[in-house]
């Protein structure tokens, strides 16, 4: 009896999930495979330049097709409907995502230029990779998604869940102008496989490229007659002077003293350090091979770097608790805020952003009105210059999945939210409302209310395929961004743009395909080299090199070493046996 | 005499024990009270332990004004309630037959329910089957999936069991029906468990968010849990900062504690309202062994 | 006396059937909606659980997808290969345990604390504070602790730091900060733990401990002849269900907690698949972990019951 009873309870537990389970996850392959075999016949060679002008003989065919666009005077025939990502932070105080002033102005335009009918779906930005596995898994994925991870799309690709759009760019080119104008080639075709010619995701364009800079406490040096320091060995003196006046800076809080402050993220929040130690000629092959790790774990120069972080550690040169605090806390920001902090490196504007909570102004406002953080360049390479790397021209990587039944409307989404009189409304908004014009062209941003709030950085959210002002006027959108820090004094800006331009350098865009070593790693190597940087720098100055090395051979062994291995491989493939990219 | 005396040291000692114990539960609380209503500045400077600097009371004047908190703390506490209920209801159900040893299957049930307890299939999986039950964006999707806690069942159950037998067999010679049974004996003898499982379901679901954060897209249904963590990540996400290449407004600390507080405080009161059921003795009157 | 050995007919049998369902068909209906709730909410998406053996594809239907290498168990031989799972598996091990050890009596002794305390208000009073920890999210637990046992910035090391005593890791040394970790975890919990054996002691018989006084016991024979042994019961079903799911992993502590300096010890299954598998996208992986988990959690369980049996004690069934 028991055993029948169980074997009854299972069966009918089988029969039910097979009920629940069947007709959701049907194979999407049909789609597909149609558009990656047009890819393969179109782009065979890398040479982008020939490819598209055997495309566009294809294009003027494809556009008078009108199965192929169904387009008549630009519109469609009929309405389309597509659905559209946009991430959902959860503002406190923001308007909804998905129904706001920007979206009723991106319905109405796209209904009224290309009569599609467009849909926003809300992701949650801080559980965007689970919320869209769920989405894809589900068949109700949006039709135009978005995401910071290209490793993420190719695992998706894989599995036959993102359509390839190398066919579309070049068959509706002609009805893309703005699209192809503002992302270029470069952007375009970022992110295409040289063996199949698979194009999985479009890179959105990065306005600024800025990136980086080293900041010191301006009222210190003055304190202390001190000039700005321009070599390393005068940021060394500086940290040292700092620790050892800090009565005079500090009084009776001279035990907060904190010459230098990082944090667990060594690699970045001492970026111009670790790339100052780098070979300013560096090969692209070389660069490409240990680019993997954007901090530069297998660099060269990166120990010897680490090396001088562990010896200002063990001299009182640097926070001491700098490793215990995550990526949320706000304790580093406070104690800049506070003023005990003397020198720091992070984002070239970093101690300007979110207006009064800013860096700067808690410290006009906490310690003094002369108290202010300067940008210096102090730390030279080899060659007595600047090098620091800035970011790539690339953002966020924008994809189809293959659920996504209107590619053109897509398309034409894509191109509609890059027309600059678009970026630029969706940016700034209306004037006297979000924006105030000031003389000279600069744009003022003003704070929003309701409807008009923007959730994100310049309505990045909705500007998927760019990051950052953009007016259609290039000059205004130079003077306007000195603008966009309100309360800061515009010349502590423009030294900080000037140092984060100096010598700024761009990793190049290297196409090689999949590498597979790098499938599947996650974040998991990343941490390893964050686990790495913090152990050596806390080491005692003995120990240094056995942690060091330990840490590095765990990296290499687990997994490091064979992505190295496989971008050297793949590298001599494509390019053959060369040094440098061609140009 | 003597005895008396001692056991007073005793009661005593215990209550010392009892004040060092309370204060190091209280004490992060009466931080986060400090700080919700302490000025940014003094919050920025670290200057606030246990009595706020620069008092005021813009942050809960800020969190009361806002409806947003306000519908979502009715709708939460709503949810709860009904959530307690319907859990209890479900728990009560699932524990009471299985006391009885002469039920066929009881086995069988029994490996159907443990097995629950480990063999968990993951977010997608559950995500797919919430969708086909239609139970995306509605709002039975925070009340009915978590409805049979097997661990409360069981503690439930061995509750069961320590009610004497003899009760339950002189119902039955009476001829009571087993639903009877339930309700007349089981029910009344069984406040004590009740009111612990309650309270269990109750915290459960007040402080729940993972769920309404994979199946809930409308606000409305939000609970307050679910907005504070949208909040508290908004400030804290630097890797995100650092992308986008601009950063959220802030936040104020003071506000962010005051939403702690919030959603904490009205969680808190429940117990002492509970407490009164956990009297000594009620149960074991009826029986003389 | 032996009842007679004739097998019943099949008339008789469906007989016996039909006045046992007479009987007993109220149970039945009973169970029938919890049932059938396990059945839809845990069973349906158990099917899935066999991605631990394939490899996963997010468009296929999991029926169609294809069998993964060596067998289906490429993946938990990838788990196993990885020296970093190992290293999780041992932490998880190690953690539970010290928590078992620890932190599983804390609530018992608290609860027995509670009911010897005269002043029935104070006893109210301190309970209610007892819980509160409870509420309190993990991450904002760590950023207290941070706050009071941080190295240069933390309370307890600044005073220290004044009567020239050197500072205390508690947060930034491995071993250190597995005491801090488990101190945490019972703080966190003894408050709200103690709130089952309470009203397990509102269960006792009081005119047992009238009895007792009668004879004579004084306070800690009552505890150790009455109030432990009336909550044996309860006891043994927590600790049982405890020890099955010494390899299970709570994410929301650990994660909070870990930093970068103490990741040796810091690292859980938990933490770990949420790394690899969840950002790495490796669903089979995480599927092939937590298959892994739940088979020791269910042989332990069943090992802990069998043990409490034999002691003479019912098992949680």
């Amino acid at each position: 009896m028991k055993k029948k009873l169980l074997a009854v309870l299972l069966a009918a537990g089988m029969t039910l999930s097979l009920a629940a389970c069947g007709g959701g996850n049907d194979t999407k392959g049909g789609s597909e495979s149609e558009s990656s075999n047009a890819g393969t016949e179109q782009s065979a060679e890398t040479e982008k330049e020939s490819s598209s002008e055997e495309a566009e003989a294809s294009t003027e065919e494809a556009a008078a097709d009108p199965s192929n666009g169904e387009l008549v005077d630009g519109k469609f025939a009929e309405t389309r409907k597509i659905v559209v990502e946009v991430y959902d932070r959860g503002n406190d105080g923001g308007s909804d995502p998905t129904n706001n002033m920007y979206t009723k102005y991106i319905q109405d335009g796209m209904m009224e230029r290309y009569n599609v009918e467009v849909e926003f779906k809300g992701v949650s930005r801080w559980t965007e990779v689970e919320d869209i596995n769920n989405l894809l898994a589900a068949g109700d994925a949006p039709d135009i998604c978005v995401t910071y991870s290209y490793p993420t799309i190719q695992t998706y690709a894989a599995m036959g869940g993102v359509q390839d759009l190398s066919g579309y760019v070049e068959d509706y080119k002609e009805l893309l102008p703005n699209l192809w104008d503002f992302l270029g080639e470069t952007n375009i075709y970022w992110d295409k496989e040289p063996s199949t010619g698979a194009l999985y995701a479009i890179e959105a364009r990065r306005a600024s490229t800025n990136r980086i800079a080293t900041f010191v406490r301006r009222d210190w040096l003055e304190k202390l007659n001190i000039p700005e320091p321009t070599t390393r060995q005068e940021f060394e003196d500086m940290l040292i002077a700092f620790r050892d006046n800090a009565e005079t800076l500090l009084g009776a809080d001279a035990d907060k003293m904190i010459p230098f402050s990082i944090s667990y993220d060594v690699g970045w929040r001492a970026a111009t350090i670790i790339e100052s130690f780098r070979d300013p000629d560096i090969t692209d092959r070389e660069n490409y091979i240990n680019g993997f790790d954007d901090r530069g774990i297998t660099q060269e120069g990166t120990k010897e770097a680490i090396r001088l972080l562990n010896k200002w550690y063990n001299d009182n040169l640097i926070w001491k608790d700098f490793a215990l605090y995550g990526s949320g806390d706000t304790t580093e920001g406070d104690l800049q805020k506070s003023g005990y902090v003397g020198a720091f490196i992070g984002n070239w504007d970093d101690p300007f952003r979110n207006g009064e909570d800013s860096v700067q102004l808690n410290l006009e406002r906490l310690v003094s009105p002369d108290a202010a953080y300067i940008a210096v360049d102090c730390f030279e390479d080899s060659k007595g210059g600047y090098t620091k790397y800035a970011y790539g021209s690339t953002d966020r990587k924008i994809f189809f999945p293959t659920t996504n039944d209107e590619p053109l409307a897509s398309m034409l989404y894509l191109e509609f939210i890059t027309t600059p009189e678009v970026i630029e409304y969706l940016q700034i908004g209306d004037e006297g409302v979000t924006h105030n014009k000031l003389e000279g062209g600069a744009v003022e941003v003003i704070a929003a209310t309701g409807d008009a709030i923007q959730n994100s950085g310049f309505n990045l959210d909705y500007t998927i395929t760019c990051n950052g002002l953009q007016l259609v006027d290039d000059e205004a959108t130079k003077k306007s961004i000195a603008y966009s820090y309100s309360g800061i004094a515009p010349e502590l800006i423009e030294k900080a743009d000037k140092v984060a331009n100096t010598d700024a350098r761009s990793s190049k865009n290297v196409q090689v395909g999949t590498i597979e070593a790098e499938e599947g790693i996650g974040t998991a190597l990343g941490e390893k080299r964050d686990i790495i940087y913090d152990n050596a720098v806390i080491a005692p100055v003995d120990s240094f090199d056995q942690v060091w090395d330990d840490g590095v051979a765990d990296y290499l062994k687990s997994g490091g070493q064979a992505i190295m291995d496989e971008r050297a491989e793949k590298w001599v493939a494509t390019y053959g046996d060369v040094d440098m990219l061609p140009e | 005499m003597i005895k008396s005396k001692s056991a007073k040291f005793g009661d005593w000692i215990f209550v010392v024990i009892c004040v060092i114990v309370g204060l190091i539960c209280v004490l992060p609380m009466i931080n986060l009270l400090a700080r919700s209503m302490s000025s940014t500045d003094a919050l920025v400077r670290r200057e606030v332990y246990l009595w706020p600097k620069g008092i005021n009371f813009d942050a809960y004047a800020m969190v009361l004004g806002d409806v947003k908190y306000i519908k979502a703390f009715f709708w939460t506490v709503f949810l709860t309630v009904v959530c307690t209920l319907v859990s209890l209801t479900m728990t009560t159900l699932c524990a009471y037959p299985l006391i009885f040893q002469d039920l066929k299957g009881r086995t069988t049930f029994n490996i159907i329910i443990t097995i629950t307890m480990f063999f968990n299939a993951g977010t997608i999986p559950n995500y797919l089957l919430m969708k086909s039950l239609n139970l995306l964006n509605n709002p039975l999707v925070l009340i009915i999936p978590a409805s049979l806690s097997v661990y409360n069942m069981i503690i439930m159950r061995s509750f069961f069991y320590g009610i004497p037998d003899s009760l339950r067999e002189s119902a039955e010679i009476d001829g009571a029906s087993y639903f009877r049974i339930l309700w007349s004996i089981y029910v009344p003898l069984s406040k004590p468990v009740f009111a612990t499982l309650a309270l269990f379901y109750a915290v459960g679901r007040w402080n729940g968010y993972s769920d309404a954060l994979m199946y809930m897209n409308n606000k409305d249904y939000y609970p307050l849990q679910l907005l504070l963590y949208n909040i508290l990540n908004n400030i804290n996400s630097i890797e995100v900062a650092t992308q986008e290449g601009f950063s959220a407004p802030g936040l104020s600390e003071s506000l962010k504690a005051a939403i702690v507080m919030f959603s904490t405080v009205p969680i808190l009161c429940v117990y002492p309202w509970l407490q009164k059921y956990f009297i000594h003795g009620v149960t074991m009157g009826a029986v003389k062994e | 006396m032996k009842a007679s050995t004739k097998k019943p007919s099949a008339v008789q049998k469906k007989q016996n059937f039909g006045v046992y369902m007479k009987r007993y068909w109220q149970l039945y209906v009973l169970l029938f909606l919890p049932m059938l709730y396990l059945l839809i909410f845990k069973y349906v998406p158990m099917i899935y659980i066999q991605i631990a053996f394939k490899k996963y594809s997010i468009v296929e239907s999991v029926w169609n997808m294809p069998w993964a290498g060596n067998n289906g168990f490429e993946y938990f031989i990838k788990a196993f290969n990885n020296k970093d799972f190992i290293n999780a598996l041992r932490n998880t091990l190690m953690l539970n345990l010290l928590d078992l050890v620890i932190g599983f009596p804390a609530p018992i002794i608290f609860a027995l604390i509670l009911n010897e305390l005269v002043f029935k208000k104070f006893k109210r009073v301190i309970q209610t504070v007892a819980y509160m920890p409870h509420f309190l999210s993990w991450v904002i637990i760590y950023g207290l602790a941070l706050q009071i046992f941080a190295p240069s910035s933390g309370l307890v090391n600044m005073v220290l730091n004044n009567f020239g005593i050197e500072a205390i890791p508690f947060l930034n040394d491995s071993k250190h900060w597995v005491a801090t970790y488990i101190f945490l975890g019972v703080w966190q919990n003894f408050g709200w733990g103690s709130i089952v054996y309470l009203a397990a002691i509102a269960g006792i018989n009081s005119e047992l401990y009238e009895a007792a006084s009668v004879d004579g016991c004084g306070r800690f024979k009552k505890m150790w002849h009455i109030t432990l042994p009336g909550i044996k019961p309860t006891i043994v079903v927590l600790l049982v269900m405890n020890l099955g799911n010494i390899l299970g992993s709570g994410f929301d502590r650990p994660f909070a907690m870990q930093n970068n300096l103490v990741m040796d010890v810091a690292e859980v299954i938990s933490t770990f698949v949420y790394k690899n598998g969840i950002q790495g996208l490796q669903f089979s992986l995480t599927t092939a972990v937590g298959f892994f988990q739940s088979v020791i959690c269910v042989i332990f369980l069943l090992l802990a019951n069998w043990i409490s049996r034999r002691l003479g004690e019912r098992g949680i069934w």
